[in-house]
């Protein structure tokens, strides 16, 4: 999973893919690499499993051989044109990536194929044992992992052509590039992730990497009819919403066999905490 | 046949259970005198089929067993179709409609799915054939694209981009993409290699056609909003937490002040007390033991989620609504019949 140069981590909406990208970067820098982590997205959940306030454009550095930066879509649009795509000095670049930044709105793959440059960009400049994305959430993936394909099939000629094909091979390399999904054990998140398996599969895409099964809830260690012939109160209440619980994932889990799990965390409250916690867990399989 | 509609907007982060609750709510409204819809978009496949909804519609149908109640799930791409064909002349219709373009940005652009959303919703109001609708949004930016999207897309369509591809004049279709004294044109052709723009460019002229309808649309459907009742979801967990915090602050402009916060998977906080007395009734030590350290770990859990909570319901002024964190999803229609029982102050709403 650590081994390639490349690792895009994705998921459904809120099943925790930045706890997971955070905890996966402090582990591989703990073993000696240097890691850049990446957020593809606007949010501030990277920046915040990592333990800082903020990640800026410019790298920064976090603890020994981890480095953390995010996407900024005026400033990617600005190396996608100036360095991605060496464009000559003499062209006002900055000029111009405003008015693309417009184009970007609407054009189908333009503000993906930027967003998706970067972090490929960053392997390319050789200076990362491992880049970690934490990538949009899986409904958006789609059109991201699209985006060179996209862009190939719309640009008949030009230098944007040139490039999303070189982006396709470094992603499509299963040498270089893989992805990695977290899903919760719930219906939603288990049959999205499922759906973009076979999808992803089916384009040959990226290599995936694997599934994590995140907030994982242990058994009680009590059958729930004992549970059920407690006296009624907060104690049996609880007990019964765990065992429940457990019940209830475990169909979910069953679809997703072979897949490693991720404890649900009782009583960590910050960011930091929780990815630092799921990065000794990570240690057993990563 | 014209009715007083009564029109609820359920928004909030993806995967927070906004489509369960809407569900919910409906069932709750829906009756022999009250037609209600619920609109849902993507919901898990199991609660589509406790709705009964199999295929991707903007008319809605009946949901079995639920008196008064119809569902539908959002098909973006029939929403725009209608869009154009109702705000842009024939022959223009149909030629944005076999635009490349146009389909990749219906189906694509976030904001197009919540202004598809938005007009399904005001098509809807309009009928005047529903006493309650209740509209489960996209998840795009939190929900906030729903709010944001119909001056958005007058703005794009009216726009900027518009302007600088084709110059400060309408031209004809037939001279739009001139490079005469457009040197940054010049660029953007080395760079994009040529045909893309003036592709862009000629679809956006044709949906330029249907700008000042389209504006007055925009205008009509935030109006319908801003009298709609607003209920943001949410769970105790940081991301959605800080969703519903940019939803107040970054809703002002178009003022639709959520009438509520619901909050979704709620732990009791008598659990967090009840954990630090001694349990009674249960002879067994270790059964006791077990219970008592599983009461300890939820208990902590509500605690955190009173935490995250406490304040933001309270800094906007508005009530918070807890819905119980049950252990069997409630898919079925019974059990989304009983979800919403016994919520506090949900009678002022539902």
């Amino acid at each position: 999973m650590l081994d390639r140069r490349l690792l895009f981590v994705s998921g459904k909406g809120g099943v925790g893919k930045s706890a997971v990208s955070a905890a996966l970067a402090i582990l591989a820098a703990r073993r000696g690499k240097r890691v850049l982590a990446l957020s593809m997205t606007d949010q501030i959940g990277l920046a915040a499993h990592l333990g800082v306030d903020e990640l800026t454009y410019e790298p920064v550095r976090i603890s020994p051989g981890l480095y953390g930066t995010l996407v900024d879509r005026s400033h990617a649009l600005d190396e996608y044109l100036g360095l991605q795509l060496r464009m000559p000095r003499s062209i006002p670049t900055r000029q111009l990536s405003n008015a693309l930044s417009v184009l970007a709105d609407t054009a189908p793959g333009i503000r993906e194929i930027v967003t998706m440059g970067k972090p490929i960009f960053e392997v390319w400049r050789e200076e990362w044992d491992l880049v970690i994305a934490d990538a949009p959430p899986l409904g958006q993936l789609q059109s991201y992992l699209a985006a060179p394909q996209t862009i190939t099939g719309l640009v008949p000629t030009g230098a944007v052509r040139e490039q999303a094909a070189r982006l396709e091979t470094t992603l499509s390399d299963p040498a270089m590039s893989s992805l990695l999904l977290v899903t919760t054990p719930e219906e939603l998140a288990v049959q999205e992730t499922r759906e973009a398996i076979a999808h992803i599969d089916a384009e040959r895409q990226i290599l995936i990497a694997g599934v994590i099964a995140n907030r994982v809830l242990d058994p009680l260690g009590l059958n729930r009819d004992v549970v059920a012939a407690t006296p009624d109160g907060p104690p049996r209440a609880a007990g019964l919403l765990h065992t429940g619980l457990v019940e209830a994932q475990s169909v979910w889990l069953e679809s997703i066999p072979h897949d490693p799990r991720l404890p649900f965390l009782f009583g960590f409250h910050t960011p930091g905490e929780v990815s630092a916690r799921l990065a000794e867990v990570c240690e057993s399989f990563a | 046949m014209t009715r007083e509609t009564k029109t609820y907007i359920i928004t909030g982060a993806g995967g927070v259970g906004k489509t369960t609750i809407s569900a919910a709510a409906a069932i709750r409204l829906a009756g022999p005198d009250r037609r209600t819809v619920v609109m849902t978009v993507d919901p898990a496949r199991r609660l589509a089929d406790a709705l009964d909804l199999h295929t991707l519609s903007n008319e809605p149908t009946p949901v079995p067993g639920v008196s008064g109640l119809w569902a539908s799930t959002l098909d973006a791409s029939a929403s725009w179709e209608g869009v154009v064909h109702r705000y842009s002349d024939p022959e223009v219709a149909d030629r944005l409609l076999e635009n490349h373009y146009f389909r990749a940005i219906a189906d694509r652009f976030p904001a197009a799915q919540a202004f598809a959303a938005t007009e399904t919703m005001s098509t809807m109001i309009e009928s005047g054939s529903w006493d309650a609708i209740v509209v489960d949004t996209p998840p795009s930016a939190g929900g906030l694209d729903f709010f944001l999207a119909p001056s958005q897309t007058a703005d794009l369509i009216g726009g900027k981009l518009l302007h600088w591809l084709t110059g400060a004049q309408l031209p004809g279709r037939r001279f739009l993409y001139r490079f005469t004294g457009r040197p940054l044109l010049k660029i953007a052709d080395t760079v994009l290699g040529g045909a893309l723009l003036e592709d862009v460019a000629e679809f956006l002229l044709d949906l330029r056609t249907m700008y000042d309808r389209l504006a007055a649309r925009a205008l009509t459907i935030q109006r319908y909003q801003q009298r709609a009742t607003t209920l943001v979801v949410t769970t105790a967990d940081p991301a959605p937490v800080a969703e519903v915090l940019r939803f107040f602050e970054e809703l002002t402009e178009v003022a639709v002040a959520p009438a509520a916060v619901i909050l979704n998977r709620a732990l009791p906080l008598e659990w967090a007390d009840a954990a630090r007395r001694p349990i009674r009734g249960i002879p067994d030590a270790e059964v006791r033991g077990i219970l008592k350290a599983n009461l300890t770990r939820w208990g902590g859990e509500a605690r955190r989620q009173t935490t995250a909570m406490e304040g933001i319901a309270g800094r906007y002024g508005v009530p918070l609504l807890s819905v119980p964190w049950v252990s069997e999803p409630p898919i079925a229609v019974e059990s989304l019949t009983w979800l919403l029982d016994g919520v506090d102050g949900l009678d002022a709403f539902f």
